[in-house]
């Protein structure tokens, strides 16, 4: 009787929500503030994507990247997006950057800033370009696989399309050797998988969140897209690889220990169920 | 004649459009009339980019009217909260089109709609934390949902926790500590397990796509027009 009234209470602090928000917030700015550093292997599919860019992709070589993620969604994509543009830069490519969302003109500018270092010494308009947003969703995917100088006039900045020396080497999606989306939502991948691909042929790579990436697992699966990286640990792995350690990094040892909190809770909630379940049982047997 | 208006010549452009466009998708004829099917089919998709902008004009304007009408409807329960949206969306207006006529009239001054100080200052500082803030609200849902829901009442409930550790291990890097293979059964799952339950929901998708434009051409699907009757 003692033992059982012993588990309600502490089911009762457990079940309690202020606890676990308080123990989560702990667990999320303490390893932040002071990393723990541990270190991270990288998964065959991110190294299968680094590959694919390191041993398809030659110097020259044209790059169409797809920029649709909200603010929110920024710590988990542009680590990805930061790591992806060095490798493609290191390589030599020159990358076309454009936005069928509104919000990705913003979030392109704001991941320019933080990697400026990464930009630093690429020339714009030579080694890479941002068209800016495009709207119309699936419509304008479609039209930029066909012609982008005849969908948009100029550029984010206002230069006429024509006069950027990269935009005279490409215009349709069959000039591109890569095309790169990384994206919060789930349609975006289904647009260039519809229009850029299955027409075109276009080899794709996505860079998606944790979230969405199950459901678009099977365009990868089906090699429809030559790889995926996934959420902010493909990210930090990324960075690894490509030797610039950043923001992916950074929240990695915050990602782990609010993962293994949420673990104990699991743990010990089900402890405790059972027990009060195995208890009752004996209690209702007498 | 209002009706021939407004509900056939609609749908009989569409019915033609969906005709043409399946047809010359899939059936080539020669290089003249495939290039000139391109050409109209790159014209519709231009079409679409320049409605879809209007749209984006059309959505401003409703937020306003609507926001005019909840105030009066409300009064002044409703109005703090409107005001702020009515007030940020025509500040958020104006300094764009400031931005937008310095990239015209000072191309060198770098001055563009989202480079223009004011709107990104007020993007970054208000806009930025708040939408970071809204999403991250979801780790605490998701915990506590996820430490009442993974409770093993059943089989197949071990089963989904047995699944969601591996996979919340696979995502940490502590779960390489205790056990390097987690990562690799992560992938497994998502690759494997996953895409099987996945594809066939794809796969309905593109059913589902394909019933959609049958009904748009045996004139069954009329919502698109605004109206159900």
């Amino acid at each position: 009787m003692i033992n059982m009234s012993r588990s309600i209470s502490l089911g009762k602090i457990l079940e309690s929500r202020e606890l676990l928000y308080t123990l989560l917030l702990i667990s999320v700015i303490l390893p932040i503030i002071h990393p723990l550093g541990i270190p991270i292997a990288v998964s065959a599919r991110t190294k299968a994507v680094y590959d694919y860019i390191e041993n398809n992709l030659k110097p020259g070589c044209h790059v169409y990247f797809e920029i649709y993620y909200e603010v929110a969604a920024r710590g988990e994509l542009e680590p990805n997006v930061v790591a992806l543009t060095k490798h493609l830069f290191d390589k030599g490519c020159k990358i076309v950057y454009g936005s069928l969302a509104s919000f990705g003109v913003i979030v392109f500018e704001l991941m320019k800033t933080t990697a400026a270092d990464v930009f630093q010494g690429r020339e714009y308009g030579k080694d890479y370009v941002f068209l800016g947003y495009v709207a119309g969703g699936e419509s304008a995917a479609a039209s930029l696989a066909k012609s982008i100088k005849g969908t948009v006039s100029v550029d984010n900045y206002g230069n006429r399309i024509e006069n950027l020396p990269l935009m005279q080497e490409v215009d349709k999606a069959t000039d591109f050797d890569l095309v790169i989306i990384a994206s919060s939502g789930t349609d975006t991948f289904a647009y260039y998988v519809r229009q850029w691909y299955t027409p075109y042929n276009v080899p794709l790579l996505f860079a998606a969140l944790s979230i969405i990436a199950p459901s678009i697992e099977p365009y990868v699966g089906a090699k429809q897209a030559v790889g995926m990286l996934v959420g902010q640990r493909a990210g930090a792995e990324y960075e690894t690889l490509v030797g610039r350690l950043g923001l992916g990094m950074a929240s990695m040892d915050a990602q782990s220990t609010s993962h293994m909190l949420v673990l104990v809770f699991i743990v010990i909630g089900n402890v405790v169920y059972w027990s009060q379940r195995l208890s009752s049982k004996r209690g209702g047997g007498k | 004649m209002s009706l021939v208006i407004r509900k056939y010549i609609p749908q009989l452009i569409v019915s033609v459009i969906i005709v043409l466009s399946v047809t010359f998708y899939y059936i080539y004829i020669n290089d003249s009339i495939a290039k000139g099917f391109s050409t109209a089919d790159k014209a519709l998709s231009d079409w679409a980019v320049i409605v879809t902008s209007f749209a984006l004009i059309v959505g401003g304007v409703d937020i306003l009217r609507f926001h005019l009408t909840k105030i009066r409807r409300e009064g002044i329960r409703q109005a703090p909260f409107s005001t702020v949206t009515i007030a940020l969306l025509i500040i958020m207006v104006v300094l764009a089109t400031i931005g937008w006529y310095y990239s015209y009239a000072d191309p060198k001054a770098g001055i563009t709609i989202t480079t223009q100080p004011q709107f990104r200052w007020l993007y970054s500082n208000l806009y930025a934390p708040a939408d970071s803030a809204m999403y991250s609200i979801l780790v605490f849902y998701i915990a506590s949902a996820s430490y009442r829901a993974f409770r093993v009442r059943n089989p197949p409930a071990l089963l989904l926790l047995v699944t969601a550790v591996i996979v919340m291990l696979g995502n940490t890097t502590i779960g390489g500590l205790i056990w390097p293979g987690f990562l690799g059964l992560r992938d497994w799952i998502m690759t494997v397990p996953n895409t099987a339950a996945f594809r066939p929901i794809t796969i309905g998708a593109g059913l589902g796509t394909i019933i959609l434009g049958l009904r748009l051409l045996t004139w069954r699907e009329i919502s698109w027009m605004g109206r159900r009757d």
